[in-house]
C-alpha cells in the first residue's frame, strides 16, 4: 500500500469510527491528533483502529515496542514499508 | 458456525472441551506442543474434521501464538473467531526454598504470560471484526481454585492463576464496550494427569472435605466453558466461577 493509501485506509476506519458512535465526523488533515480532542477517539478505538489496520496491511508497527505519535500523518507513516 | 480457539486440547481438560464443543456445534482451534493420538483422531473424524483445526504452538512463546491465532483464524475464514478458551498450563509441586526458579519462570510464563498473548492476538481479531460481522466475543481463561485459596507446595502455579483471574477483570473492563466478556473457570481438583501427583489419601482427604462428595469431572468444567460462550452469559463479565463441589466455600 502506498502512503496515500494508508492515510485514505486511516481517515476512512477514523470516520466509520465515529460514526458508529454517534459524533460528528470534523475535517480529519494529517495535522489532526488521533487522540486529540477534536476526534473523541479513545484508547480501545485506538487499539480496534491499529487491529483493523493490521489485518488490511499485514502487520502491526507496534509489535516490537511502544512508539510515539499524535497525528494522523505520523501514524500514516509507521504502517509506510 | 462460530469458531472458538481452545488451547492445550490434546488431553485433559482440553480434549474433552474441543470434543464437547465439536459436538455443539462450533468450528474448533487447537494447539499443543505435541499432537497426540485424539488429535490425530479428531482430525480423520468423518463428522469433526472439517470443522477441527490443530497446529504445534508453544504458548508462552510470543510470536508462535501469534502465528497460531493468525492461521486459525485464516483456515475459519468468514467464521472469523468468536471465542478463546485459554486452557494450556503446567503445574509442578515443591517447597519454594527448594524449588528451581527456572521452574517458577516457566509456570509463570506458560500460565500467565501465555494467556496473556493469546488474549492479545485473539482479541485484536475479535476487535477488528465488523459489528454486523461477528459481534462481540468470548475469552474464558481456565485458572484454579489454587489461585484463590493456596496450597501447601504450589506457589508458583498459585500466583500464575491468581494472575488469570486479576487478568480476566481487568480485561473485561477493557474490552466490555465492545461485547467480548472475559472470565475465568476455576476449577478444583480434577482428575487428569495434572493431578496425577496427588497420592490417594490426599484424594480421599479432598473428597471428605467436598460437600457434593467427589472430585470435579471434566464434563464439570465443560459445561461452565459452554455457559460462557453461548449468549445466555452476554451480561456476565470479569467474573471467576469456581467449579470445586463446594469445597473452598
Ligand atoms: N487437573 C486439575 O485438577 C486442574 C485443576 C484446576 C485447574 N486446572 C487447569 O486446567 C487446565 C488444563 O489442565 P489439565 O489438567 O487438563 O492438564 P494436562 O492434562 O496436563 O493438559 C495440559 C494441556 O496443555 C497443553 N500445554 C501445556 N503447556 C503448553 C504450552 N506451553 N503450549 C501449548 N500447550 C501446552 C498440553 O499439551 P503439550 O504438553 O503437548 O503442550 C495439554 O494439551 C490448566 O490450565 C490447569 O492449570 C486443572
Amino acid at each position: 500500500m502506498t502512503e496515500d493509501q494508508i492515510y485514505a485506509a486511516i481517515v476512512e476506519i477514523i470516520s466509520q469510527t465515529l460514526d458508529d458512535k454517534g459524533l460528528d465526523v470534523p475535517e480529519i488533515t494529517p495535522a489532526t491528533e488521533v487522540l486529540g480532542d477534536e476526534l473523541g477517539i479513545d484508547s480501545l478505538d485506538l487499539a480496534t483502529l491499529v487491529s483493523e489496520l493490521e489485518k488490511k496491511i499485514g502487520f502491526d508497527p507496534f509489535a516490537k515496542g511502544f512508539i510515539e505519535f499524535k497525528t494522523v500523518g505520523e501514524l500514516t507513516k509507521l504502517y509506510v514499508r | 458456525m462460530r469458531h472458538v480457539i481452545v488451547t492445550g486440547g490434546s488431553r485433559g481438560l482440553g480434549a474433552v472441551m474441543i470434543e464437547g464443543l465439536l459436538a455443539d456445534g462450533y468450528r474448533v482451534s487447537t494447539c499443543s506442543r505435541k499432537k497426540t493420538d485424539n488429535i490425530a483422531r479428531l482430525e480423520a473424524h468423518p463428522e469433526y474434521g472439517p470443522y477441527f483445526f490443530w497446529q504445534a504452538c508453544e504458548v508462552g512463546e510470543a510470536d508462535q501464538v501469534d502465528a497460531f491465532v493468525e492461521a486459525a483464524v485464516a483456515w475459519a475464514g468468514d467464521d472469523g473467531l468468536w471465542g478463546l478458551v485459554n486452557n494450556a498450563g503446567v503445574a509442578q509441586a515443591g517447597i519454594l526454598a527448594s524449588f528451581p526458579n527456572v521452574e517458577s519462570e516457566r509456570i509463570i510464563k506458560i500460565n500467565l504470560l501465555g494467556t496473556i498473548q493469546m488474549a492479545r492476538a485473539a482479541s485484536k481479531v475479535m476487535l477488528a471484526q465488523k459489528p454486523s460481522e461477528n459481534q462481540g466475543g468470548r475469552i474464558i481463561n481456565i485458572s484454579s481454585i489454587i489461585g484463590t485459596r493456596g496450597y501447601n507446595g504450589l506457589s508458583a502455579y498459585s500466583a500464575s492463576k491468581a494472575g488469570v483471574d486479576g487478568f480476566s477483570r481487568a480485561l473485561a473492563r477493557e474490552l466490555g464496550r465492545r461485547q467480548i466478556t472475559v472470565n475465568s473457570v476455576a476449577p478444583g481438583y480434577v482428575a487428569t494427569e495434572m493431578s496425577s501427583t496427588l497420592s490417594p489419601s490426599q484424594l480421599k482427604q479432598i473428597v471428605g472435605r467436598t460437600p457434593l462428595g467427589r472430585l470435579a469431572d471434566e464434563d464439570d468444567i465443560l459445561n461452565a466453558v459452554r455457559f460462557f460462550l453461548s449468549d445466555g452469559a452476554r451480561m456476565i463479565t470479569g467474573q471467576t466461577l469456581i467449579i470445586d463441589g463446594g469445597i473452598s466455600t
